[in-house]
């Protein structure tokens, strides 16, 4: 235990307090995973009873079909679009409402809201949102008729996902870096002042090197979140579609196993994407974390 | 030092406050100032907690507009400028230094925002740093740097624009007692070398007395004294500036005068005097005499007594006011509980008994001819 023993005299209940959740992060996050990449040697049957070792058979198939690489293209192109933008909107935001312009007391508190919502929710909500025919842009479609349909273009539907998921994601980022933007001494922003920088290079010189502990956080935490949580949004509103233009990684994973019975297959793509997540997060560490590095 | 010394010029403007106001909503924090810091002139603004000195100062540095009036640096109104058109440099109490650069970045900034080259900049950076003695530590976050270092990082930020109005805003209050001591004579060397209107907040009197040519006592936003270390300590314009000078402060008795002699609320007689009327008589703890002896004076009966090796303060009541007394260096005074004092009239302050501010008639040598 790193805390000592003044704090918890007794040594099982630190353990004791930490069990619950450990538990569950267990049985459901490590012990499918583990499942899953023990299951990707293994060719199983769909409705179980008994499998079948074929080393690295799963893998040679799912890396030389075609919509895998589809779906990982959209992945990672969800993931770079939907992050960054899930951190720059509430960055936006935050620095707005830092800089207390107007109704942002109001504007601190609503923003925060969404954090409350799950997924498939937001989903739902967003596919009423999104409809061609009554949704907010439905006026447009009876201006240019057929320029917005979600149901049969891939990229408005594309666009739908990303703007759910941004949407959803703007409360925890913002708070973070409202927090962030907060902890950063008056002084020291009319020290810049001072020196002769208005508001824009205090930000870009100033606020934004100091907020880069929270944008690094957010950021990290927004690539995997990106690609998970689309399974949500993916699910409600699009279903994959259409013609598979919205069916990223998570999804596709979840067609295989549930749907196409391909337990061997979804779950060697689940160990090719965790693979990728890992080697994303290290990336990001060695990349970005060197940077962040100061005293108060 | 040497010739490196020449290479800061500074245009020294004075400031005037030309009938200015602050108000936070409804709280008038400054209800209207009307003054002027000469050309080069180091002015120390002193008074209590919100008695509204750093506002006053931000005011002038454009980090704070001000509700009414105008403010002019050299003749040219700048109440309406950026901070940065104005052309004045501020220390701050914490040092907001940034983080996140180097010392030389943090001190070169101002100029990098201006478009100064880099050659140029770490040129000047050279020169500030040897002047403040931060050569070695140019590469240094200010996070590796101890506070007074932090602080001279804090001045050179503040200097190497050659800015003509330099602000201060209680920079020592963070520091310890000798590093505070050693960082007033060098800001005090540093302003005769560098010769920028100097502003200085503080609420430390010592400050204010040893750095200052001229003091400005703020109380609840309106001037009670400005003038001389001197004058303000030999001649306090009132009670506010009597209490608030000196260490221990002057002490203050209520007095009437019935025309011809002076006496204490409980009769006591002080002295002969002129003047009928109700008076706050104030009276330096250095300037009571103990009589030798019990006798003759005023009753003094002793309630504490501090010894500091190189003379005492004696806490007595004197008509049930508390009064401390300084010995003089050297002098013992016996342990007695109770002793007799006099007060010197030359070395009496008369203020009036209801507004608290000085009789110009008040008579004493302290204060007439300011020694």
């Amino acid at each position: 235990m790193f805390l000592g023993s003044t704090m918890f005299r007794h040594r099982w209940l630190p353990i004791f307090l930490v069990a619950p959740l450990a538990v569950l992060v267990f049985l459901f996050f490590y012990a499918p995973v583990f499942q899953a990449f023990y299951w990707s040697f293994f060719l199983e049957r769909p409705f179980g009873g008994g499998s079948e070792y074929v080393g690295w058979d799963n893998f040679a198939r799912v890396l030389s079909d075609p919509e895998f690489w589809k779906a990982s293209g959209r992945t990672v192109l969800f993931m770079a679009t939907a992050s960054s933008l899930a951190v720059l909107v509430p960055l936006i935001l935050a620095i707005a409402a830092d800089r207390a312009v107007r109704m942002s007391l109001p504007a601190r508190n609503i923003l925060v809201w969404p954090k409350g919502i799950a997924g498939a929710s937001i989903g739902l909500v967003f596919s009423f949102v999104f409809n061609p025919f009554v949704g907010v842009l439905a006026p447009l479609n009876s201006l240019f008729p057929g320029i917005w349909n979600p149901s049969f273009d891939g990229f408005d539907a594309y666009i739908s996902l990303i703007v759910a998921h941004v949407w959803g994601n703007i409360p925890f980022n913002f708070v973070i870096l409202l927090a962030g933007l907060r902890a950063i001494p008056h002084t020291i922003i009319q020290a810049g002042a001072m020196d002769g920088a208005g508001p824009w290079r205090r930000i870009l010189d100033v606020q934004l090197p100091l907020i880069m502990p929270q944008l690094f956080l957010t950021l990290v935490l927004e690539f995997t979140e990106s690609v998970t949580s689309a399974f949500a949004l993916i699910d409600t509103i699009t279903k994959g579609g259409p013609g598979g233009a919205t069916t990223l990684l998570v999804y596709k994973i979840y067609l295989d196993g549930f749907s196409s019975y391909d337990l061997s297959g979804a779950s060697t793509q689940t160990a090719i994407l965790m693979v990728f997540f890992i080697l994303v997060a290290t990336l990001q560490f060695v990349l970005l974390g060197r940077h962040i590095n100061y005293e108060r | 030092m040497n010739a490196v010394d020449t290479a800061i010029h500074v245009a020294a403007k004075s400031i005037r406050l030309a009938d200015v106001t602050k108000a936070y909503g409804k709280v008038n924090v400054i209800p209207s100032l009307d003054i002027e810091f000469r050309s080069g002139e180091f002015t120390v603004i002193l008074g209590p907690s919100g008695c509204g000195k750093s506002t006053l100062l931000q005011m002038i540095a454009g980090l704070e507009r001000v509700t009414n009036g105008k403010i002019l640096f050299g003749g040219k109104e700048v109440q309406d400028l950026e901070p940065k058109q104005r052309g004045c440099a501020m220390v701050f109490q914490n040092y907001a230094l940034y983080p996140h650069m180097t010392v030389a970045e943090n001190m070169s900034y101002s100029l990098k925002v201006a478009g100064m080259t880099k050659p140029e900049r770490q040129a000047r950076v050279k020169i500030v740093a040897g002047m403040l003695g931060l050569g070695d530590y140019l590469d240094r976050k200010p996070g590796q740097l101890s506070g007074g270092q932090r602080q001279r990082v804090a001045i050179g930020r503040a200097i190497i624009r050659e800015p003509g109005v330099l602000l201060f805003d209680e920079p020592l209050s963070n520091l310890d007692a000798q590093l505070r001591h050693d960082t007033r004579i060098e800001l005090a060397d540093l302003h005769r070398r560098i010769g920028a209107t100097t502003v200085f907040v503080t609420h430390d009197q010592v400050e204010a007395m040893t750095l200052a040519d001229r003091i400005l006592i703020l109380n609840k936003g309106q001037v009670e004294q400005f003038d001389t270390p001197k004058a303000i300590y030999h001649r306090p314009a009132s009670v506010f500036v009597a209490k608030f000078i000196g260490s221990p402060p002057m002490n203050i008795l209520p007095a009437q005068g019935d025309g011809s002699v002076l006496r204490l609320s409980d009769g006591q007689v002080v002295g002969e005097y002129g003047l009928k009327g109700d008076f706050q008589l104030g009276i330096r703890p250095e300037n009571v005499v103990v009589e030798q002896g019990m006798s003759g004076g005023l009753a003094a009966p002793v309630r504490f007594r501090e010894d500091l090796g190189s003379h005492s303060i004696i806490s007595v009541d004197i008509a049930g006011t508390p009064v401390r007394i300084a010995t003089p260096f050297g002098g013992v005074v016996p342990d007695y509980t109770r002793l007799a004092v006099t007060f010197p009239m030359k070395a009496l302050h008369l203020f009036d008994g209801q507004t608290g501010k000085a009789i110009p008639e008040g008579f004493g040598v302290a204060s007439k001819d300011g020694k």
